[in-house]
C-alpha cells in the first residue's frame, strides 16, 4: 500500500511537468494551427535560461517552499526567455511562411534542431544540475503517510498547481482568455467571427512557451539538464495532448496528468502480470496514444469542450 | 502538340537540373582531387559512394511516402533499423538469437518485419489527419530504439553486433574469391587487387543494382493511375475521396512500400559496415533523409538521388571542417544546426525543391496513341 | 400557391437519392434537423436557402463526408448511411466542391484521368502483370477526357498545368472530371460562385445539355437567376430543415421563402 502511495507521489511530480508542457502544446496546436515539434526544445531553453540565471543570483534572499528565492528569479527569467525566443521564432520564421499546417509542422522540426544545436554549442552535452542543496524526504510526510517526498518534489507540485490555476483564471475570466478558448475550440468559427487576431496568436506563444519553460525548469530540478531533455519528452507530451483531445486545454491538463501518472506507475504493471521495465515508460505512453487514436481519435475530452 | 510540349520539358535542362548537375559534379571533382592528392584512398572513396547509394535508397523510400502521397514519416531511422537489425541478427556470428543464416534470408526477413511494422503504425493513423502520422511515427522511432537498446538478450544492446558477413559472402564465385585477387591472362598477371578494394567495388555494384531495381519498380508504379491517385491525395485527400478513391488503401500501400525500401537500405548498410549498434538508429538520420527529399524535390525520384549525394557532402563536409580545425564548435552541434537551418530555409524559399516532379503521371505509351488522332 | 408544398415532396416515382430524417449537430448547434427529401431521376433539383440554412452540411452528409447523428441516406435504392465517401461514389453519386483546390503539379488532362472508376492501373499488381490492359484503359480514358474537354470547349487547356487555370476554368474542369466517373447523380456545390457571367452562362448551357441527355443533378447555388433558370423542382432549406419544395416560379414568389430570406418568421 505504501509503495503504491509512493508511486502516486512520484507520479504527481512528473505529471506536474507533463501538464505544463501539454497546455502549451495544445494551445499552440489549436490556435497557431500546427503540431509544434519545437515545443520540447522550448522547455529545454527554459531550463538552461534558469540555469544561467540561477548561477548568477543563486545566493539571493531566503527560501520559500524549501527553494532559495534566487531560484524563483531564475524560473521567471527562464520562462521569459522561452517566451521571447518563441515570439521571435513566430515573427521571423512561422508568420512569413505562406504554407499549410504541414509546412509549418516540418519547419518546426528545423526550429527544434536550431534550438538544440544552439544550446549544445554553448553548453555542451554534459549533464548539469541546479545548485540547489538536495534534502532528504520531508519528515512530516514520511511520518504520516510512510512515503518519501522531497522538498523539491513538493515545491514542483505546488508551483505547477499555481501556474495551472493562473492559466485557468486567465482562460475563464479575461477577454484574452475567452478569445483564446474560442479559437482553440473552433478555429473556423473564430476565424469567421473575426477573433483570429495577431494579438491572440502572440499571446498564445507567450503563454504556451512560458508554461513549457516552467515545465523544463522543473524537469531539470526533478532530474538533470542536458540539451536533449525537452525533445526526449516530446513524445510523452504529444501522447498527453492526443489523449486529452487536440484543441482542448482542459483535456490537455487531464491528459498530461494521466500520462504523467501512468509513466511513473509503469513498474506497478509487473504486479498485474505485465512485466515491463521503467525504461519502457515512454513506450507505454506511446501505446496509449495509439489506442486512443484507434478508439477515440478526438481524445477523452474531445466532446466536452 | 501535347507530345511536343512534353519533349520540350524533358529535353532541355531546367535551372534546377543545372544546379543539381553542377552540385554533383563539384562534389565528384573535390573527391577526385582528394584521391589524386592522397587525402583519401580509392577504397574510402568507393565506401563513400556506397554510403551515398544507401542514402539514395532511403530517400527514394521517403519520396514514395512524402513525395508521392504527402505522408509525414518521422520514423525513417526505425524502418532502416528494422532492416539493418533484422538482417544482422539472422546472419552475424555474435547474434544472440539466430545467426549464421544467409544474408538473402536476412534481407527477406528485414523487409517483411518492416512491412508488418508499417501496417501496424498505418492502421491507427492513416485514416486521420496528416499530422497524426507525424506524431505517431516519431513515437515509433523512439520505441524501436528503446527496444534495440534495452533488449540485450536479443539485440546485444549498446555493445552492438559484430561478425556480420558481407552480403555476397555465401555466393558462388564472389564468396570464394581469393585475396589478393590476381587476374591472369595466360601466365601474365594482368592486374592485382587488394581485398578491401575489391570488396568496396562489389558493394558499390550491389547498391547500384538495388537502386536500379527500386528505381524501375518505382517508375512503373509512379507513372500510372496508382501514382496519379496518390498525387491527388497529396493535394487534396477529400477530392480524391469524392472521385471514388479509397484513399486509406492508397496511403497504406505507399507507406508500406516506402518503409520496405528504407529497410532495404538498412540491410545494405548492415552488410556494408559489418558492425551495428543502437547509435545507427539515431533520429538525426531521419532528418538527413527528409532534407534529401525536400531539397531534391518532393515527388521526384531524380531529386531523391540528388538528395542522397547531398547528405554525404553535408556529413563529410562538416567532418572535414572539424578535422581541419577551422571551427571551434562541436561538429555534432554544427551538423544539427545545418540540418535545422536547411529545413527552415527549404520550406521558406523553395518548397518545390531543386528538382520538382515534372512528369505527367500517365502510363507510358498511352499519350502517343491519343495524340495521333 | 397550391403547387408549393410545405416540406419536401416525398414518394416520387424513381428517386435516385433519398434522405430520411437526417440530423446533425456540432457541439450543441444543430446544423440539419430531420431533413427528408428526394431527387427524382432525370431532374435538375435545386437546393437553396439563406446562409447557415445547412446546405453544405447536407451535402457533406449525403456524400459521406459527415456521419449523420440520426437518419438515413440511400442512392439508387441502396442504403449508404455511414458509408465511406468513395463507396458512395461507387453507388453512382459524385459531388464537387465549392472551392476546388487546384491539383498542384498536374496537367489538366492528368487531373481528368483521376475521374474514371475502377481503373485496373490503380492496383499495384496489374501494373506488372497486365500492363497492356492498363495501356488500353489509359488510351480510352485519355480519348474520353479529350472528348469531354472539347465538349466543354476547353480542349486547348489539356496539357496546361492545372495551377495556371482561372477559377472559372477550374470549375469547368471539375464538372468535366466528375462526368468522367459516369455518375447517376451529380452533386454540384455552387458551380458558378466566383465565375464571370459569360462563363456562368456557358456552364448553364452545358448543364442543360447534359440534362437533356438524361443526367440527373442536385445543385446548391446562391445565384438565383442561375438556379431558377436551370432547376425544377427547387427545395428550400431554412434553419436546418426543408421549408418548401416546388417549381421555380412558384417558389420565387412564395411568402414563406421570402420571409426566410429576409430573416423574418418562417
Amino acid at each position: 500500500m505504501a509503495s503504491i502511495l509512493q508511486f502516486i507521489a512520484n507520479g504527481l511530480v512528473f505529471s506536474s511537468i507533463i501538464v505544463l508542457g501539454s497546455i502549451g502544446l495544445s494551445l499552440v496546436y489549436s490556435i497557431a494551427d500546427f503540431a509544434n515539434f519545437a515545443h520540447g526544445d522550448t522547455m529545454t531553453i527554459g531550463a538552461y535560461g534558469a540555469l544561467v540565471t540561477f548561477g548568477l543570483v543563486g545566493g539571493v534572499g531566503g527560501t520559500f517552499l524549501g527553494l532559495p528565492l534566487g531560484f524563483y528569479i531564475a524560473l521567471v527569467v527562464g520562462m521569459g526567455l522561452a517566451a521571447v525566443v518563441a515570439v521571435i521564432t513566430h515573427v521571423f520564421v512561422y508568420r512569413p511562411l505562406s504554407t499549410t499546417s504541414i509546412g509549418l509542422l516540418i519547419t518546426s522540426i528545423g526550429v527544434a534542431f536550431v534550438y538544440r544545436a544552439g544550446l549544445q554549442a554553448i553548453f555542451g552535452t554534459d549533464f548539469r544540475n541546479y545548485d540547489v542543496p538536495r534534502s532528504g524526504p520531508l519528515p512530516f510526510i514520511q511520518d504520516s503517510l510512510g512515503i518519501a517526498v522531497t522538498a523539491r518534489g513538493l515545491a514542483i507540485v505546488v508551483l505547477a498547481a499555481i501556474l495551472v490555476a493562473g492559466t485557468h483564471a486567465l482562460l475563464q475570466y479575461t477577454t484574452l482568455g475567452r478569445k483564446m478558448r474560442a479559437m482553440a475550440d473552433n478555429p473556423d468559427l473564430a476565424r469567421v467571427s473575426g477573433i483570429r487576431t495577431k494579438r491572440v496568436i502572440l499571446a498564445t506563444w507567450v503563454i504556451g512557451s512560458a508554461l513549457a519553460a516552467a515545465g523544463g525548469v522543473f524537469l531539470g530540478l526533478f532530474s538533470q539538464i542536458d540539451p536533449r531533455i525537452g525533445f526526449d519528452l516530446l513524445l510523452i507530451i504529444f501522447a498527453a495532448v492526443i489523449l486529452g483531445g487536440i484543441g482542448s486545454v482542459y483535456g490537455a491538463m487531464l491528459g498530461g496528468f494521466l500520462i504523467g501518472m501512468i509513466h511513473e506507475l509503469t513498474p506497478l504493471l509487473k504486479d498485474v502480470g505485465i512485466p515491463i521495465g521503467i525504461q519502457y515508460a515512454p513506450a507505454v505512453a506511446f501505446v496509449i496514444m495509439v489506442v486512443v487514436l484507434l478508439a477515440r481519435p478526438r481524445g477523452i475530452a474531445g466532446e466536452l469542450t | 502538340m501535347s507530345t511536343a510540349s512534353l519533349t520540350d520539358r524533358i529535353g532541355s535542362f531546367s535551372r534546377g537540373e543545372q544546379v543539381a548537375t553542377a552540385g554533383v559534379g563539384l562534389l565528384a571533382a573535390v573527391l577526385l582531387v582528394g584521391v589524386v592528392v592522397g587525402w583519401i584512398t580509392v577504397t574510402y572513396l568507393l565506401y563513400l559512394v556506397a554510403l551515398a547509394g544507401m542514402y539514395v535508397l532511403l530517400s527514394m523510400g521517403l519520396n514514395v511516402q512524402w513525395g508521392y502521397g504527402g505522408l509525414i514519416n518521422f520514423s525513417v531511422a526505425a524502418f532502416f533499423g528494422v532492416g539493418a537489425y533484422g538482417s544482422a541478427l539472422l546472419t552475424a556470428d555474435s547474434s544472440p538469437v539466430a545467426g549464421g543464416f544467409s544474408p538473402v534470408v536476412g534481407l527477406v526477413a528485414g523487409l517483411l518485419v518492416a512491412a508488418v511494422l508499417a501496417v501496424i503504425i498505418g492502421i491507427p493513423t492513416l485514416q486521420l489527419r496528416d499530422d497524426y502520422l507525424a506524431i505517431a511515427s516519431l513515437g515509433l522511432a523512439e520505441v524501436v530504439r528503446m527496444i534495440v537498446l534495452n533488449e540485450r538478450e536479443i539485440t546485444a544492446g549498446s555493445a552492438g553486433l559484430t561478425g556480420i558477413p558481407l552480403f555476397f559472402a555465401d555466393w558462388p564465385v564472389l564468396g570464394s574469391l581469393e585475396y589478393p585477387f590476381v587476374l591472369y591472362v595466360g601466365d601474365t598477371a594482368l592486374f592485382t587487387m587488394e581485398r578491401s578494394l575489391l570488396i568496396a567495388e562489389l558493394n558499390v555494384l550491389l547498391v547500384v543494382v538495388f537502386i536500379a531495381v527500386v528505381y524501375l519498380f518505382l517508375r512503373r508504379i509512379h507513372l500510372s493511375p496508382w501514382g496519379r491517385v496518390l498525387r491527388t491525395i497529396r493535394t487534396d485527400e477529400d477530392l480524391a475521396k469524392s472521385l471514388g478513391k479509397d484513399t486509406y488503401r492508397f496511403k497504406m500501400q505507399a507507406f508500406v512500400i516506402g518503409s520496405v525500401i528504407m529497410a532495404l537500405a538498412g540491410v545494405f548498410y548492415t552488410h556494408l559496415v559489418l558492425y551495428l549498434n543502437p547509435q545507427d538508429l539515431a533520429p538525426v538520420l531521419t532528418f538527413y533523409v527528409w532534407i534529401a527529399v525536400i531539397l531534391g524535390g518532393s515527388g521526384s525520384d531524380r531529386g531523391a538521388i540528388f538528395g542522397g549525394f547531398t547528405i554525404i557532402a553535408l556529413q563529410q563536409g562538416t567532418r572535414f571542417l572539424n578535422a581541419a580545425g577551422t571551427i571551434p564548435v562541436d561538429p555534432a552541434a554544427l551538423r544539427l544546426m545545418i540540418v535545422g537551418v536547411l529545413i527552415i530555409a527549404i520550406v521558406r524559399v523553395r518548397q518545390e525543391g531543386i528538382l520538382p516532379p515534372e512528369k505527367e503521371l500517365i502510363w507510358p505509351g498511352s499519350t502517343e496513341g491519343s495524340a495521333d488522332e | 400557391m397550391s403547387n408549393v408544398t410545405q416540406g419536401a415532396v416525398l414518394g416520387k416515382d424513381d428517386p435516385v437519392l433519398r434522405t430520411d430524417g437526417l440530423k446533425k449537430s456540432f457541439g450543441g448547434l444543430t446544423a440539419t434537423d430531420d431533413v427528408s427529401f428526394e431527387v427524382e431521376r432525370g431532374t435538375i433539383t435545386g437546393l437553396i436557402g439563406p446562409n447557415g440554412a445547412g446546405k453544405s452540411t447536407l451535402f457533406n452528409l449525403v456524400s459521406g463526408f459527415y456521419e449523420p447523428d440520426e437518419g438515413s441516406v440511400s442512392v439508387n435504392g441502396t442504403d449508404v448511411t455511414d458509408h465511406e465517401p468513395h463507396e458512395i461514389v461507387g453507388e453512382g453519386m459524385v459531388r464537387t466542391f465549392q472551392t476546388p483546390r487546384k491539383p498542384e503539379g498536374m496537367s489538366v488532362r492528368e487531373a481528368m484521368l483521376v475521374g474514371p472508376q475502377g481503373q485496373t492501373g490503380e492496383s499495384i499488381l496489374p501494373l506488372f502483370t497486365s500492363s497492356s490492359t492498363v495501356r488500353r484503359e489509359e488510351r480510352q480514358s485519355l480519348e474520353r477526357a479529350e472528348e469531354m474537354l472539347e465538349r466543354f470547349e476547353i480542349a486547348d487547356l489539356a496539357t496546361q498545368s492545372a495551377t495556371d487555370l482561372s477559377g472559372g476554368q477550374m470549375k469547368l474542369v471539375e464538372l468535366a472530371r466528375a462526368m468522367m466517373s459516369d455518375p447517376d447523380l451529380l452533386l454540384l456545390d455552387e458551380p458558378v460562385a466566383g465565375v464571370n457571367p459569360v462563363l456562368a452562362q456557358k456552364l448553364a448551357g452545358f448543364i442543360e445539355e447534359l440534362h437533356a441527355e438524361g443526367q440527373s443533378f442536385l445543385i446548391i447555388e446562391h445565384d438565383m437567376s442561375f438556379i431558377m433558370r436551370l432547376a425544377d423542382p427547387i427545395i428550400v432549406l431554412n434553419q436546418g430543415s426543408v421549408l418548401v419544395e416546388g417549381p421555380p416560379d412558384a417558389v420565387r414568389s412564395d411568402d414563406r421563402v421570402v420571409d426566410a430570406y429576409l430573416g423574418g418568421p418562417a
